[in-house]
């Protein structure tokens, strides 16, 4: 097990995926206090590939190795990756952006509301001061262009994925899943709990970089009402599934 | 110089080699999903193998052609006709200035690639002309073709003569059943390994949720994991993990029951269990797969699934000097 202490370097695995993968695992369970192992060894682990990488895709407890198989073997690449994560050491916990996403907390827009203040015994008013109060980190990006994984939000409002994934979800929806939270950067399916509505572009194709959200970075949201959320440009799209 | 859609097809859209290496943005490669026949197609009418085609599935699309334009099929087989007359797969033929190009029912397989002379002159976004149809990326607009479309098309890169076509073994047929060859996944361990052997000793089918995204398949028995207590992050079913990476080619298992092959618009990471992944020689073939076709799962080690691998790029590297030298 990868169990972690306080000050001590995690317990490193490789977990092979394909030919030209390398899992490297650091560790088994979510953790903020992860974050710092992971920015260390993405930063050390895309020097130590440059010359044949093709993606590095950091995530909760992992990060990918993505690599050119016409450069370098597997074999290779686990024995590479091994001898640059030796004597890892947690990065400076500072490093990362800090965004505030203006955020339209609305049942309007975040038809979930509701059913986390009932799951809670809170109101509304109070899951949205709860939701806004934290700051949270981005741990990894996936699932869709520019889609942030968020953590950790309280335990009170945390709410399990809808059993029954919306078709459709309109773009800067910002939800909860267990712990986690994120804004849909455009249109998509998604099964996450909506809570409201960020009108911040978070994938952009002329931005450098493209997402605006990267690993590692901070975010804070702020409740805006609906006509500040509007001259930001926020889409009031209705949603097109009300469940 | 352009082509104009007439009728767009079941999913025609424009797709190249794709774009590697955003996986860490959420962006999945995309690209054909049958990379071998792109591939062999452009080289038939004297483009690169990275240039833009239309990847035509299961039904495809009319096209009238304002300018005269050598191109060639490959991939599934739907019978190109030019102005209702028939012409063959795997082979370059013109197709004349103001001229209809159609395709009859798909007879095998289930994507055909279509290059023109010169390849289809989309914008590149994030390097790649290649439609991401959920990101809004590449081709016209990151959405299928759909009818009054306009397809602008570069110069052509080399000057080669109609007729050209592929050696009689490099014409695949794909057929109905498919032996797909893996490589043991990450989460197998989690799985009780009498239900393991049940997976690979089973027929699966293709489900008709089989897109560019991935291929379900039902008609196996559901897996069985092993007891446990989530790890913290992960969601209380079985087949949850704590959110990471997935591969192209991975095949998840969600809730245990119908398995999922990623292919090359999935979503780049999720929580569900991987349990095995598709070897990259035999990716192609899965994205030839119909609905109702039939799938075995076998298992090779490492060093089968890079000779296979090797192979398959010597096959191509001997078609591209065959081809444009």
């Amino acid at each position: 097990m990868a169990a972690k202490d306080n000050g001590r370097s995690p317990a490193l695995r490789l977990e092979t995926v394909a030919l030209d993968c390398v899992m490297v695992r650091l560790f088994d369970t979510i953790d903020e206090a992860n974050m710092p192992w992971l920015l260390a060894a993405t930063q050390r682990l895309r020097e130590a590939f440059a010359d044949v990488l093709i993606d590095l895709v950091p995530s909760y407890t992992t990060v990918m190795v993505h690599f050119d198989i016409a450069r370098l073997s597997l074999s290779e690449a686990r024995e590479r990756a091994l001898q640059t994560l030796e004597a890892l050491e947690p990065a400076d916990d500072e490093q990362g952006e800090t965004h505030v996403l203006p955020v339209w907390y609305d049942v309007a827009v975040g038809p979930e509301l509701e059913t986390i203040a009932a799951r809670a015994n809170i109101t509304v008013d109070e899951v949205i001061r709860r939701h806004a109060e934290r700051e949270y980190r981005v741990f990894a990006l996936g699932f869709a262009p520019g889609f942030a994984f968020m953590g950790l939000v309280e335990p009170l409002i945390a709410t399990p994925r809808l059993a029954t994934p919306r078709k459709r979800i309109a773009p800067g929806s910002v939800g909860i899943a267990e712990r986690q939270t994120a804004a849909y950067p455009g249109v998509s399916p998604g099964g996450w709990n909506l809570i409201g509505r960020t009108s911040a572009r978070l994938f952009d194709r002329d931005r450098d970089g493209y997402s605006l959200l990267r690993p590692g970075d901070r975010v804070r949201f702020e409740p805006v009402n609906r006509d500040v959320f509007i001259r930001h440009g926020g889409d009031t799209t209705a949603l097109e599934e009300r469940r | 110089m352009h082509i104009e859609i007439l009728k767009p097809g079941l999913a025609t859209t424009v797709q190249d080699l794709g774009r590697q290496g955003n996986y860490h943005l959420g962006i999945p490669p995309s690209g054909g999903m049958d990379l071998a026949s792109v591939k062999t197609a452009n080289w038939l009418v004297g483009n690169d193998e990275d240039a833009a085609v239309l990847e035509c599935s299961l039904m495809g699309p009319t096209l009238r052609f304002a300018t005269g334009c050598l191109v060639a099929a490959c991939g599934a087989d739907m019978a190109p006709l030019v102005d209702g007359q028939p012409r063959a797969i795997n082979t370059a033929f013109c197709v004349p200035e103001g001229s209809e190009l159609s395709f009859g029912f798909v007879r095998d397989g289930a994507r055909l690639y279509l290059a023109v002379a010169g390849g289809i002159d989309v914008p590149h976004q994030l390097g790649s002309r290649s439609t991401y149809t959920l990101g809004r990326l590449g081709g016209v607009e990151g959405r299928p073709l759909k009818a009054e479309d306009r397809l602008p098309l570069a110069q052509p890169q080399r000057n080669v003569p109609e007729g050209r076509t592929l050696p009689h073994n490099d014409c695949r047929f794909f057929g109905k059943s498919h032996e797909l060859r893996v490589v043991t996944g990450l989460y197998e361990h989690r799985v009780m390994p009498e239900s393991i052997e049940q997976f690979y000793s089973e027929t699966w089918s293709v489900a008709s949720e089989a897109d560019r995204i991935g291929y379900r398949l039902k008609g196996g028995s559901a897996l069985t994991f092993k007891e446990r207590e989530p790890p913290f992050g992960a969601g209380s079913d079985p087949s949850n993990i704590v959110d990471a990476c997935y591969p192209v080619g991975s095949i998840q298992v969600p809730s245990g029951s119908e398995p999922i092959i990623l292919h090359r618009d999935a979503v780049s990471g999720g929580g569900y269990a991987t349990i095995a992944t598709v070897i990259s020689a035999d990716m192609n073939r899965v994205g030839q797969m119909q609905p109702h076709h039939q799938v075995h799962f076998t298992r090779v080690s490492m060093e089968e699934a890079l000779q296979a691998r090797r192979e398959e790029q010597k096959r191509l590297e001997r078609l591209k000097c065959l081809l444009i030298g």
